[in-house]
């Protein structure tokens, strides 16, 4: 009864977002959809000077002493776990054929797999997706609304900031006693951090402007994750105006 | 007279499209050419070293990339104010960077493979779909968008999983630039170019 109340105020607190989302769409351009840059450059810079410090050396060196198919393993048991989400975002986004076959994955991965610990399901043909609410959100029509830089949890939007909270309602272990709970809270966004160190090494490698990179590079992804790997646009039209000898390049 | 018209259409439809599938196919050696040479960087890395990569790369990513058009589009509309002195340097470190950033990012081989999935036009531009798949993993899309320029085909942005690399750059050096101002930008280029350098 509590897990039904908590859902059912989860599910009403979305709707309120999502027509926060809506409203604010509307002038996403005239502010290059970032309205809060001031504030999210201090979440930013927070949320770097405690990664640089602190997370990062952390994953760093939990990457150096795991063998890979412990990192699989451990990687494999929490996307498991959140994977009651996915399902749910899938029926959400008339996705029916997707959901019969994520709950296959689940079913097979829970049991076959060993908790999750290993990912039958993908050998089987069940390939994994990447769903959320956010994603829901975006499928229905939702814009981001505005950028968001979120302390300690990152980059998200008025569109996405549902996601995590649905995310942790839907995940089982969310349920378990705090002795269990905390630690694997840590192990998780240890070994998430650790899977995250190719990108951040890239975004060292090429950003000038970090906060700028990264926000631009998650919009895009968040595109892509939405439409499902065929975002609309990013062809000639973004960047060419016309065709043949009339065609200019596109200044912004 | 009507029959041969339409001779006369049919014939000519058939030839642009004659036209068309070799432009396709000039577009798609390109990109090809690019990953042949990239997976030679990737297989002799240790032989080659860092210099030696660059020295294969140069040739190669300066010819299938247009790198004016790439330089007007991440300068945005700050190209327009800058003198011609200030444009060639800009672009001339954007081409060492660009090689650079190849050279130090395919730096070992593990059994990868590239693949062109397929190929499409958009508007008078082409696309070119294709995949960079790990020995162990899901393979990785790379979209090349390709644009004629003075009568053959080159390169004007790679999204890769979605990320274009375009776009992220645009963001990125005209935040710069509105800040600092085009010389510090490039300045701040060459900087990245030695620390890519030294990484490798």
């Amino acid at each position: 009864m509590t897990e039904f109340s908590a859902l059912s105020r989860l599910l009403a607190a979305s709707v309120v977002l999502l027509a926060v989302a809506g409203c604010a769409s509307t002038d996403t351009a005239k502010n290059n959809g970032d309205p809060y840059e001031n504030l999210n450059r201090k979440f930013y810079k927070f949320n770097d000077t405690l990664d640089k410090n602190f997370v990062e050396p952390v994953a760093k060196k939990y990457a150096e002493y795991t063998p890979n198919p412990v990192r699989n393993g451990i990687t494999n048991f929490f996307d498991n776990s959140g994977y009651l989400n996915t399902i749910a975002n899938d029926l959400l986004q008339g996705k029916f054929s997707q959901t019969a076959q994520d709950s296959g994955r689940f079913l097979v991965n829970s049991t076959v797999g060993i908790g999750g610990l290993f990912d039958p399901a993908t050998t089987m043909g069940l390939k994994q997706h990447n769903e959320d609410l956010g994603q829901t959100f975006g499928k229905w029509g939702a814009h981001e609304g505005a950028y968001l830089m979120l302390p300690l949890m990152g980059p998200s939007s008025y569109r996405d900031i549902g996601s995590p909270v649905m995310d942790m309602f839907l995940n089982p272990l969310t349920y378990f006693a705090s002795v269990v709970t905390i630690p694997a809270g840590v192990v998780s966004a240890v070994n998430t951090r650790a899977n995250l160190l190719d990108a951040t090494r890239i975004r060292d490698q090429a950003a000038l402007d970090p906060y700028t990179f990264v926000r631009e590079a998650w919009r895009q992804q968040r595109e892509y994750d939405i439409y499902d790997g065929n975002p609309p646009g990013d062809g000639y039209e973004d960047y060419i105006e016309g065709k043949g000898d009339a065609a200019v390049l596109r200044v912004y | 007279m009507k029959a041969l018209k339409t001779t006369v259409a049919a014939a000519f439809l058939l030839l642009s499209g004659f036209a068309n599938a070799a432009d396709d196919t000039a577009a798609r050696q390109i990109v090809e050419k690019l990953h042949e040479t990239l997976l030679a960087a990737m297989k002799g890395a240790t032989q080659m070293g860092y210099k030696g990569r660059v020295e294969l790369l140069t040739p190669v990513i300066e010819s299938s990339f247009d790198f004016d058009s790439i330089c007007r589009i991440v300068t945005g509309r700050y190209w327009k104010d800058a003198s011609s002195e200030q444009r060639a340097r800009f672009i001339a470190t954007f081409k060492q960077l660009s090689v650079a950033t190849y050279a130090a990012n395919f730096s070992s081989f593990s059994g990868e493979k590239f693949h062109t999935e397929s190929s499409e036009t958009d508007h008078d531009a082409l696309i070119v779909r294709t995949t960079l798949t790990p020995a162990d993993g899901e393979p990785i899309t790379l979209n090349y968008l390709l644009r004629p320029s003075n009568g053959v085909w080159r390169i004007i942005n790679v999204v890769a999983q979605g990320v274009s690399d375009l776009s992220l750059k645009r963001a990125d050096y005209t935040a710069v630039i509105k800040t600092e101002g085009l010389d510090s930008l490039t300045n701040r280029l060459d900087k990245k170019i030695a620390e890519l350098g030294k990484g490798s």
